[in-house]
């Protein structure tokens, strides 16, 4: 029904995506998703507005379930089980798969207990100061703030925020971190920023990045997966997955044609 | 869609003149909605300042005070109590008794009527008092400080109705300087009869001869009644007369009083008993028109002068002149002469006055130690309390605050409340007190004893005395805690379930997704929102049915053992907070829920993402970022709970209540109740307090309000 499939590669898979169907009440919104993901690369989520992309990554680390009426079927498998496994708790699962938002939503509090407060409340015990400076090292921000991490996190600019947030996720030690679309609130300069750091980031972690800029996905992705929604029932699905580059160039499915050559719509 | 189309084809817009006048249209009917918004609020601005206005009108303004007790004659008696208890004093009724005491003694001093010093000049010397020796002459024209006019009253129609009194006043001027001597005082001068002869002429006018010869035969107006009363001084002079009008051939009755000169003027001018009034003092102005408003021109006729000698022994050196503040101290506190002046010698002082029961005294004291009450000493006071009050009500004063160690002003409020039983006759509103103020002279000037004050009746001792039936006496101090004890336990329910009740409305209700479990949450929350509607009487009456009836020995505190047997009825503090509490629940639910909304999304998603459970979330950054907006919804139920009056009639808050609330289970009142109760009074007074009961309730709400709005912004800066 779909044309999924999986990329050959030598890498191990962070994810696997088993005949995935996401709902928000009655409606069916991603239908018969096929996907694995590899570990320590970055793979792009792309495809016109209602597509069902973020669907798909929010169904990773179990954000649906916050939405009335969201719910998944088919299996997502994560180390060997079953992320909707009734014995799986999704405040672990969470803690596993960290994720960055679209936009930038540091707590209002200050630098230094935005980052601190996830490691108090997953039980870190240690350097708590090590690890704030730590984490923000990796998200390349520690040279900017490292003198006012007394001052709210809402005072950085946009870029900076979004870094935060990155650093906040980073900071619980995920092993993958999903981004929806963070960079469509940042300026080029920023955004060119967050994709540097994610090119950092995947040296460590899985990444899986929703991004409706096609440049970044070229640019910045390892894989790259393009979703459309099916006009006869409304529901996405995913169309075509595969390196990027070979995505980009050599398209199989027409529909990708057309929507990289901007020939759709 | 064709670019193609024609703008002109469906139609066109206002152009040129046309798009001038539809601007200028437009902007008219902008301007109709402004100025009506604009009267809209100007309107609820008067409604405001006349509610305010309505209020301090009501709380300041003038009174006038009655006393039951002259304040004067208290402290005269305590100065006169002081002098006769001194060490080393003799006090005796007879005179003779004095003279031979001081007679001899150059260390003695005394005081008594001049003409009894001048009957014993040889062994006696009369001291000058500052600086003016006692003689005729300076004590007729005032400058002798212990000198006094002595004077009698009558008016021109009495005597022209009445012969009797018209011929009597004659024969007393014809007759005074006879006899004045021998009772004791000085003579007036001719100058000052002639005036008075003068003035009777014009006043019995075309009687006149017709009374002079009723004088020379008394008998002929003998079917005609004299009444005389007023100053115990002028007494004797005018029964000595009297006596002798009797043995001139007078028959009629003659009834002759001493009450003291300005009771006297009260039976003469407002209750017309009296054809004639002694007094050692010119009438003043209110006692003329008091009189006059009768119809009756009081005439003044000067009969003599009154005069005390102060007395040492002819053998005394060192004593020429004192100064009234040096009679002070020689007949109160001084033990030695030099104690007083230092030239004089260092001798005991022996004090020979006249007795308690004599004018003599009072006058004495009355001329030289001339004090006001609130110039008194607190021992001095004390000892008014302690003379004047019996000891049942001393020893309860005592309890409450140790008299010793109370403040002078203290001490006057207490003489001015319990002795001289300070009365408000009558009160008049700010505005009038502003602008009618020579209308309100004149109506306390009518009153007798009545003193004009200026008041307000908001006073910090407003605020810590207990309720009383007394207008003037009453305070807030139990509404007040009332009010404070109800606040907070209503808020300490209140608040925690009420934003409890939102949180799992708002955060938990939404997820759930059993229907019929959903179904029950929606019917629960179109209930809360109706809720907030509903009339708070019934609130009161669901307060009497649960709490004060159906769990009766919980709110009465039997259950916790610390019940009182006068509220174990269950009409307590918390009874009354929790039907509050219950009123106020709907407003801070939805006040709550509205904040709790309010917080974005991304930050739940934020919290959440990174592994929080739900109420991790919650607690540490759905709560913070809604803070502002529950305090806000707090403020405005607390304010509702503390106006709220109707619930807390019907659970029987009490009416009148002195006992301060001293826990949970106490009964109570409630500012708003005790502001009803006083409106609801026959007495003037009672709105007066109630006015100023109502400022003390708006400022405790912006206070409480205020304070919540500090702290909702202090929360806000944080989050920002």
């Amino acid at each position: 029904m779909s044309t999924n499939g999986t990329p050959t590669s030598n890498g191990k898979y962070a994810l696997d995506l088993q005949d995935v169907h996401c709902y928000y009440g009655s409606f069916r919104a991603v239908k018969g998703v096929n996907l694995k993901l590899q570990e320590k690369k970055i793979t792009a989520f792309i495809g016109p507005s209602g597509c069902g992309k973020s669907t798909v990554l929010r169904s990773l680390n179990r954000m649906n379930d916050l939405i009335p009426g969201g719910r998944v079927e088919g299996r997502i498998l994560f180390r060997g089980k079953n992320l909707y496994d009734p014995d799986v708790d999704p405040v672990e699962v969470r803690r596993r798969i960290g994720m960055v938002f679209q936009k930038p939503n540091p707590f209002p509090k200050s630098i230094y207990d935005n980052i601190a407060w996830g490691a108090k409340i997953n039980g870190f015990k240690g350097n708590m100061k090590e690890l704030v400076e730590q984490s923000l090292r990796s998200a390349a921000l520690w040279e900017e703030v490292k003198d006012k991490l007394d001052q709210s996190g809402l005072g950085l600019s946009g870029g900076q925020q979004q870094r935060l947030c990155i650093a906040r996720a980073i900071a619980t030690q995920p092993e993958i971190i999903l981004m929806d679309e963070p960079c469509s609130a940042l300026d080029p300069i920023a955004t060119l920023k967050i994709e540097d750091l994610m090119r950092e980031l995947v040296k460590n972690y899985t990444i899986v990045i929703v991004t409706h800029n096609m440049q970044q996905a070229a640019r910045a992705s390892d894989y790259t997966a393009y979703y459309l929604m099916d006009k006869s029932d409304r529901a996405g699905e995913l169309v075509e997955y595969g390196e990027t580059d070979q995505l980009f160039t050599n398209p199989k499915d027409k529909r990708t044609e057309d929507y990289i050559t901007g020939r759709f719509g | 869609m064709s670019q193609e189309t024609q703008p002109s084809d469906i139609g066109q817009y206002p152009e040129g003149d046309n798009l001038k006048h539809f601007i200028e249209n437009r902007k008219r009917g902008g301007l109709v909605w402004r100025v009506s918004f604009q009267i809209a609020t100007i309107l609820a601005i008067l409604a405001l300042i006349a509610l305010l206005y309505n209020i301090i009108n009501g709380a300041f303004g003038y009174v006038a005070i009655q006393n039951k007790v002259d304040p004067n004659s208290l402290v005269l008696a305590m100065e006169e109590n002081q002098m006769l208890s001194s060490s080393g004093t003799v006090s005796s009724e007879d005179d003779n008794e004095l003279v031979d005491g001081i007679e001899g003694n150059p260390n003695a001093i005394g005081f008594f009527g001049y003409a009894y010093y001048n009957d014993n000049r040889d062994k006696l010397k009369a001291i000058s008092v500052d600086g003016q020796a006692p003689s005729r002459e300076t004590a007729e024209s005032g400058d002798y400080p212990l000198a006094r006019p002595l004077f009698i009253y009558s008016a021109a129609d009495i005597m022209q109705e009445n012969p009797a009194i018209g011929a009597f006043v004659d024969y007393y001027l014809t007759n005074v300087n006879s006899v004045i001597e021998d009772v004791g005082y000085f003579p007036i001068s001719d100058d000052l009869l002639n005036e008075a002869t003068t003035a009777w002429s014009a006043a019995a006018g075309e009687q006149a001869d017709a009374l002079q010869a009723y004088t020379a035969n008394p008998a002929e107006v003998s079917d005609h009644d004299i009444s005389i009363s007023g100053s115990s001084t002028v007494y004797p002079l005018t029964r000595q007369l009297a006596i002798q009008f009797r043995r001139a051939g007078f028959q009629g009755g003659l009834d002759l009083q001493q009450t003291g000169t300005t009771a006297g003027f009260r039976a003469f001018c407002e209750d017309m008993t009296t054809g004639i009034s002694n007094a050692s003092r010119p009438i003043n102005r209110a006692e003329i028109e008091a009189c006059e408003s009768n119809k009756r021109t009081p005439v003044e006729f000067r009969v003599g002068t009154d005069a005390l000698a102060v007395v040492v022994s002819s053998e005394n050196t060192f004593l020429e002149n004192v100064t009234k503040d040096e009679l002070r101290q020689i007949f109160t506190s001084a033990e030695t002469w030099s104690e007083v002046n230092p030239d004089w010698p260092n001798e005991p002082i022996e004090r020979f006055i006249p007795g308690a029961d004599s004018g003599t005294l009072d006058f004495f004291a009355e001329t030289v130690f001339d004090r006001q009450l609130e110039a008194l000493t607190e021992p001095e006071l004390i000892e008014i309390l302690k003379a004047n009050l019996s000891t049942g009500l001393l020893r309860r004063f005592d309890a409450e605050a140790p008299l010793v160690e109370r403040s002078q002003p203290e001490l006057v409020d207490l003489v001015l409340e319990r002795v001289v039983e300070q009365q408000v006759v009558q009160s008049w509103e700010l505005t009038e007190s502003i602008f009618d103020r020579a209308e309100i002279e004149e109506t306390v000037a009518a009153i007798p004893q009545g003193e004009l004050q200026w008041r307000s009746w908001l006073t910090p001792a407003f605020l810590v005395t207990p309720q009383s039936s007394t207008p003037e006496l009453a305070g807030i101090r139990t509404a007040l805690f009332g009010t404070l004890w109800v606040i907070a336990i209503t808020i300490l329910v209140a608040l925690p379930v009420g934003v409890g009740a939102a949180i799992y409305l708002e955060e938990y209700a939404i997820m759930v997704a059993n229907p019929t479990l959903r179904r029950i949450n929606a019917i629960i929350q179109t209930n809360i929102n109706n809720l907030a509607g509903v009339p708070s009487i019934i609130y009161g009456i669901l307060g009497l049915a649960i709490f004060v009836r159906a769990i009766e020995p919980i709110t009465s505190g039997m259950l916790f053992g610390v019940s009182d047997p006068t509220t174990a009825n269950g009409r307590t503090i918390i009874s009354a907070s929790l039907t509050l509490a219950l009123l106020i629940l709907p407003l801070i639910i939805i006040n709550a829920q509205e904040a709790i909304r309010a917080v974005p999304n991304s930050l739940r998603q934020a919290g959440m993402g990174l592994g929080a459970t739900r109420w991790q979330t919650i607690w540490s950054h759905v709560l913070p970022s809604a803070i502002p907006g529950i305090l806000t919804g707090n403020i405005l139920a607390m304010s509702r709970a503390i106006g709220e009056t109707a619930p807390l009639v019907v659970i029987g808050a009490s009416t009148f209540i002195t006992v301060d609330p001293t826990g949970p289970f106490s009964k109570f009142t409630v500012l708003p109740i005790q502001i009803y109760q006083w409106t609801s009074r026959p007495q003037a007074e009672f709105r007066n307090i109630a006015a100023a009961a109502i400022i003390v309730l708006l400022i405790l709400l912006l206070t409480l309000n205020a304070s919540a709005v500090l702290l909702r912004n202090r929360y806000s800066r944080r989050l920002s």
